[in-house]
């Protein structure tokens, strides 16, 4: 900073002030402070910079460098530089301060380093300079769906630890319960299974199922986890899969993987290609347990292996990991919400993720396509609608698109993977049904990827009736229900007679999240997904070094972009394994460690 | 049928000053009009007007019932995705569409500021003050202690001799009449001209206009239409209030010798005459009360003019009910004054409102559902004919 004795700071104030994280007033009494700066002003929103007012001031201050700060202050520059020029000041001396740029807009220290690095001419990144740390080189994947998998297998494959958490009994995620893939129509499970079962042999992966991270401590490197696991009351160890145990046990529940359409026992397996193909107790469920030991326990007589153990209890294991990579997934949008369209009262409405199952060969229904019918429960004793093979084949079926997304009373988000889906889903429909009618009530459809634009044209042709429109409500009348919306496209109203509404709903963050967000220090975007480091160079990355997002977790996206953002962030993870540091994170250098790095650094800078 | 629209790109911004949100939100999902219990083919409503609004093709819109045939009930808004306010925009639109059917301007001037409009009411109300004082004193010469008769203060139908020679109040009220029945007319016959010679409005005989014609009378009365939307209660309260309206307007111009005269009143005209200032209360005090704590949809944005109306009426009702206490109790001086101020209130009310304001829509919703009765088969032909009309062409 030597040459340069008089600096002006102009703050930007962008939006409104009451919104805004940082505290101009306070940046600008520590840009006072630092040296050279001789004058600080705060500019206010919607502020419109005067080239030749500004040239006046410069000229009047005889400022010979300028530092524009704000959230976004890129736009300002062209009439700053204008403004030197015309002052006979150099135009490459105004210098950019942008809080979003380097992720100051939540903190004010931040902020005020950006400020300060701006001042001395110091790119912030040299200035906050990444610690060198020696890195753990197991990694902890929290998540067990698709990318979860792909990220444990990549990491693995190149011979490093990978302790793989997943919540349910099974990887697998919510690829496991789809059918058909779009717009390949590959089959779920068999692109799927195999990797699930390279998870399950790869030496290398620990897996750890029913469990769940419950605390995270530690720095970039080295961080020290607490991983809670639940009593699965089955030693997998000993465990052949031999179903006795479930055959015997008398508890009926719905089935987590065939999302209620389906019952399950309290001793179970998932489905039959689960990894690791043992079963597990729900101890929420099982007669002994809620008893207290008292009754039942038909099971552990029934086992020959003797590897059934109800009174296991959860325990909590402590690792150490160099890397956390989050793979949560989501959550599907609740359909009961919209209360208009009948989810929950009519029994033929059904979601995205119970039609997925009712097609799947190994669903209730061994893939047939049927409508609910109504039979009497002995065990509840009281009549309930169900799928059964014997159910009649619905005539007409409408898809309804954008069900609790692009909403602003729900998600405002576009959740990317609906409409697709959707179409894939009207496929079936007319493959397994050629005499059904099957209506899609779309809003804009979303067909961007490689080959999507073409399954959209091949549905069409194969007689799908396509109507742009959302549809407003779905009632009961007489045996049936009447569906209503606007054909916008010819300003029609209609009103058409359905067997089977299918609700293509969104996704949404688990409820989980803001949890495991706490837990790991990172940040969530409005909409409540994961925020990456940055959006557009950095998106596998977060603001916490050592902690990677892949999958739908950061954002919604189908299952091509999952699998190459989770093999994204195994290159990263590698890269910090191999390359012997992790990323620490800028954010933990405090604001005088950067500021006295732009202070060394500036007088290079100069020459 | 290559009809050229002309677009205005301004419209948008323009019929946001009439109230309206921001109509780029729409993305045209079409949940409003099939939510709505009134949207009926040929009429869908409020996705087509939302549309026009959004191009800018006022002519379109100028020429379009479909804001008439809505009642706000609230539905349309509460589901939007977006958050564009459908209901309101219709609300907005029949402002506007007041604006453009008032030939004189003087409409719009009101609608696009609240100043403005208020601003006239008030000081309409203090030149009538004046001039009644003025009529009651230094030109008629009349006795403050005198309220009712032919020497009164201001008599009803004047007195020979004096400033009332050419008649009493209830002659000015006639012409007043006259006059603003004269402006409103002609506003709705630009409605009526607006909205059945365009481009779009199909060819109608006049046979389509005297089989129709019991619409108006019927669902001027029953407001029948407002009866279908879902809620009932919005309908309920509009009604009592419409009823008791004409009530005290039928009694005022047809029978003031029998209600302004004391102690003789009649009977009958005390029954209706305290029945409709019951139902007048209720519905002020019903609607004022909506609107100020937000209670439905339909209350959560008040635009100026949806206060002055009530309150004007409310105003009229309460000085119209003291008048009359003070004038059968026995203070004829208090009766004569209270009486101005209520005439404060009620001539910026009528003059102001019924050729230029919120009054006007007595006239021009019952107009609108019967001229949307009138075009309704040739639309409906129409359509049907469209429709046809590409499966021909793919057989030929």
């Amino acid at each position: 900073m030597s040459n340069h004795s008089k600096v002006g700071v102009y703050l930007c104030q962008q939006g409104p002030a009451a919104q805004s994280a940082i505290d101009l007033r306070a940046v600008s009494e520590y840009a006072r402070s630092l040296p050279g700066v001789s004058h600080v002003e705060i500019r206010p929103t919607a502020w419109v910079p005067d080239p030749v007012q500004l040239a006046d001031q410069i000229r009047r201050s005889g400022f010979d460098a300028l530092v524009v700060a704000g959230p976004s202050p890129g736009h300002f520059k062209p009439a700053f530089a204008r403004a030197m020029a015309e002052a006979g000041q150099s135009p490459e001396q105004v210098r950019l301060a942008s809080f979003r740029e380097h992720g100051a807009l939540g903190s004010l220290d931040r902020a005020k380093a950006v400020v300060a690095c701006a001042v001395h001419n110091v790119p912030f990144g040299l200035a906050a300079k990444l610690r060198h740390t020696v890195v753990n080189p197991a990694t902890l994947v929290i998540g067990g769906g698709v990318a979860g998998i792909q990220t444990a297998l990549e990491i693995a494959d190149a011979g490093f630890t990978v302790f793989l958490v997943e919540r349910s009994p099974t990887i697998g995620g919510h690829m496991a319960m789809f059918d058909k893939t779009f717009p390949t129509l590959d089959c779920a499970a068999c692109i799927l299974t195999p990797k699930m079962v390279a998870v399950g042999q790869n030496a290398n992966i620990k897996l750890m199922v029913c469990s769940e991270v419950q605390q995270v401590t530690g720095a970039p490197g080295a961080y020290q986890v607490k991983v809670l696991h639940r009593a699965t009351r089955i030693d997998a160890s000993q465990c052949t899969a031999c179903a006795a145990c479930a055959e015997v046990c008398p508890p009926r529940v719905a089935s987590e993987f065939d999302v209620g359409i389906a019952e399950r026992r309290a001793a179970y397996m998932p489905f039959p290609q689960a990894v690791p193909n043992v079963y597990v107790i729900d101890g929420e469920a099982c007669t002994w347990v809620q008893s207290g030991g008292k009754k039942c326990g038909v099971c552990v007589k029934k086992c020959t292996k003797g590897a059934i153990h109800l009174d296991q209890q959860d325990r909590v294991e402590e690792i150490e990991v160099g890397n956390i990579v989050v793979a949560t997934g989501y959550d599907v949008f609740d359909a009961r919400r919209i209360e208009r369209y009948g989810y929950g009262k009519l029994p033929n409405v059904l979601s995205a993720l119970e039609f997925e199952r009712l097609t799947n060969a190994s669903g209730p229904t061994g893939g047939k396509i049927v409508t609910k019918t109504k039979k009497y429960n002995k065990r509840k004793k009281a009549e309930e609608w169900v799928f059964d093979l014997a159910g009649a084949a619905p005539r007409n079926v409408a898809i309804i698109h954008c069900v609790g997304s692009r909403d602003t009373n729900y998600n405002k988000y576009c959740s990317r993977v609906c409409c697709m889906y959707s179409l894939k889903f009207a496929h079936l429909v007319k493959e397994k049904l050629p005499e059904s009618n099957c209506y899609e009530f779309f809003i804009d459809m979303r067909a961007f990827g490689k080959g999507y634009e073409e399954f959209f044209e091949r549905i069409k042709h194969e007689g799908v009736h396509v109507v742009r429109g959302r549809s407003a409500k779905v009632e009961a009348r007489g045996d049936g229900m009447v569906l209503r919306g606007e054909d916008i496209l010819s300003d029609q109203l209609v009103e058409l007679p359905v067997d089977m509404v299918i609700l293509s709903v969104g996704l949404q963050p688990t409820r989980e999240t803001p949890e495991l967000a706490r837990m790991l220090g990172l940040s969530c975007v409005d909409d409540g997904w994961f925020e990456e480091a940055n959006y557009n160079i950095e998106p596998t990355g977060t603001e916490r070094g050592g902690i990677f997002v892949a999958g739908v977790c950061q954002g919604p996206r189908d299952i091509p972009d999952t699998v190459a953002q989770a093999s994204a962030v195994a290159a990263s993870v590698l890269r910090s394994i191999v390359g012997g540091h992790g990323l620490e994170s800028r954010g933990d250098l405090s604001l005088d460690e950067i500021e006295k790095g732009a202070r060394d650094l500036a007088p290079q800078m100069q020459a | 049928m290559a009809n050229i629209v002309r677009v205005n790109p301004g419209l948008g911004e323009e019929v946001q000053r009439f109230g309206a949100d921001d109509v780029a939100k729409c993305y045209h999902c079409g949940n409003c009009s099939a939510t709505c219990p009134m949207s009926k083919e040929p009429f869908l409503i409020p996705r087509k007007s939302m549309r026009y609004l959004q191009m800018g093709a006022d002519e379109r819109l100028r020429g379009n019932l479909e804001p008439w045939l809505c009642y706000y009930c609230g539905e349309c808004s509460d589901q939007c995705p977006r958050g564009a306010e459908p209901g309101e925009t219709m609300m907005s639109l029949r402002r506007w569409l007041t604006a453009q059917y008032d030939f004189t301007g003087i409409s719009r001037l009101f609608y696009r500021s609240a100043a403005v409009e208020v601003g006239a009411v008030v000081v309409l109300g203090l030149l009538t003050g004046i001039g009644f004082y003025l009529a009651g004193t230094y030109l008629g010469g009349g006795d403050l202690n005198i309220y009712d008769g032919p020497r009164a203060f201001l008599p009803a139908y004047g007195k020979g001799g004096s400033f009332f020679s050419f008649g009493g109040v209830h002659t000015f009220d006639w012409a007043m009449g006259v006059l603003l029945a004269g402006l409103l007319g002609i506003n709705c016959l630009r409605m009526w001209y607006f909205t059945m010679f365009n481009d779009q409005a199909p060819k109608v005989g006049i046979g389509a206009y005297i089989s129709k014609l019991w619409v108006l009378p019927w669902h001027f009365i029953s407001q029948r239409r407002y009866s279908e939307c879902d809620k009932k209660t919005p309908w309920l309260v509009h009604l009592i209030m419409m009823l008791s309206y004409l009530t005290m307007l039928i009694l005022i111009m047809f029978f003031l010798h029998s209600v302004h005269y004391g102690p003789e009143i009649v009977w009958q005209a005390h029954a209706f005459g305290y029945l409709a200032t019951v139902g007048l209360l209720f519905g002020t005090v019903y609607a004022m009360y909506g609107r100020a704590n937000k209670v439905n949809t339909y209350h959560k944005h008040s635009h100026a003019s949806d206060w002055l109306f009530p309150v004007l009426i409310f105003y009229c009702a309460v000085t119209g009910i003291a008048q009359h206490i003070a004038h059968r109790t026995g203070f004829p001086a208090l009766a004569n004054v209270i009486y101005i101020i209520h005439m404060m209130g009620v001539v910026p009310m009528l003059v102001l409102e019924v050729p230029f304001g919120k009054w006007s829509h007595l006239a021009y919703r019952p107009l609108a559902i019967y001229f949307a009765e009138v075009q309704s088969p040739a639309l409906l032909a129409q359509a049907r004919a469209r429709q046809s009309a590409p499966a021909t062409a793919r057989a030929a």
